[in-house]
């Protein structure tokens, strides 16, 4: 029996990464940005991305992509607010989408018929970070409900992100969150990130996150003027 | 969960070069996992360990190296030549 070694030397990301490098390249060359949305479970993504969809549907084509470990809930949450696409993706116990579900779910998606493509991705801090999918811009959203130091526990997502979007501010007057402090924290892990104070239920500091989204879409800026 | 998503795509690596490399058995995983790679090496060497023992692979182990930075590499496979009667 001969035993032999084998140099691999193989980063364990690096076919993730290069998936997420072809998806990249399909989003630009279709001239279509993507937003990959990151947070714990139940920070309101799906919420904020039901408003959006309602509110901006109209002007903009948007398609959205939806991870989820079990159920289809989101998805059929979404699809309520929404004539476009809006892509399910069960990932059967993984905890965070990758660039292969997403490289699939674009398959589906006709890119010559949108403007911007959002990912709702799997409800978690961690795993999420570590998985490239080819978006444009991460943006990880952070409750008031959750305690001030998220940005410190979890430091990686929001390394990784250029926004935060603090949501639920409307229950700030019920709660000893520290809106301060949070801040604090967010800029001693991320001086440059983008804040955005918002309550997708009252729709407080909605137009900001609008604002973000149609500075994404080249088109959408051109409208605008033109319409103006 | 995180760690079993990383050990799945560790194997997928370790069975690609086993397969390229001609060899007909795998014995042994060595993987770099750096201090701020964001996984506890413990639980990947469970889920490594798991999914090692299951076919294609049987009985292989895995090796776990620690090293400064964010490293979350395959370092080297050692592999078994597969001589008549093993």
């Amino acid at each position: 029996m001969a035993v032999r070694v084998i140099d691999v030397r193989e980063r364990v990301m690096e076919q993730n990464e290069r998936i997420a490098e072809t998806v990249r390249r399909r989003l630009y060359e279709a001239d279509v940005p993507a937003i990959n949305l990151m947070s714990s479970p139940g920070a309101g993504k799906t919420l904020l991305l039901e408003r959006t969809l309602a509110e901006l549907g109209s002007a903009l084509r948007l398609a959205t992509i939806v991870g989820d470990i079990r159920t289809q809930n989101d998805a059929d949450r979404l699809a309520r607010h929404t004539e476009r696409l809006v892509q399910a993706v069960v990932t059967g116990g993984a905890c965070h989408l990758d660039a292969r579900q997403v490289s699939a779910a674009l398959d589906n998606i006709d890119l010559g018929d949108t403007d911007l493509v959002f990912i709702e991705n799997v409800g978690n801090l961690v795993c999420p970070a570590s998985w490239a999918l080819g978006e444009t811009t991460n943006a990880v959203l952070f409750a008031v409900t959750e305690g001030e130091d998220k940005p410190l526990k979890y430091p990686k997502v929001f390394q990784r992100s250029s926004v935060a979007i603090v949501t639920k501010t409307d229950l700030l007057p019920y709660l000893d969150f520290d809106l301060d402090r949070a801040i604090g924290y967010l800029r001693d892990v991320n001086p440059n990130i983008d804040i955005l104070l918002t309550s997708a239920r009252t729709g407080a500091g909605l137009d900001a996150w609008y604002d973000m989204i149609r500075a994404l879409v080249p088109d959408a800026a051109h409208a605008a003027s033109a319409a103006g | 969960m995180h760690e079993m998503g990383v050990a799945m795509e560790i194997c997928r690596i370790a069975e690609a070069h086993t397969g390229s490399a001609g060899a007909s058995r795998l014995r042994r995983v060595a993987v770099v996992v750096g201090n701020d790679a964001a996984v506890e090496p413990s639980s990947l060497e469970f889920c490594l360990e798991a999914l090692l023992g299951q076919p294609p692979f049987g009985a292989a182990r895995a090796e776990i190296v620690r090293e400064p930075g964010d490293a979350l590499r395959v370092d080297y496979l050692e592999v078994d030549d597969g001589c008549a009667g093993d």
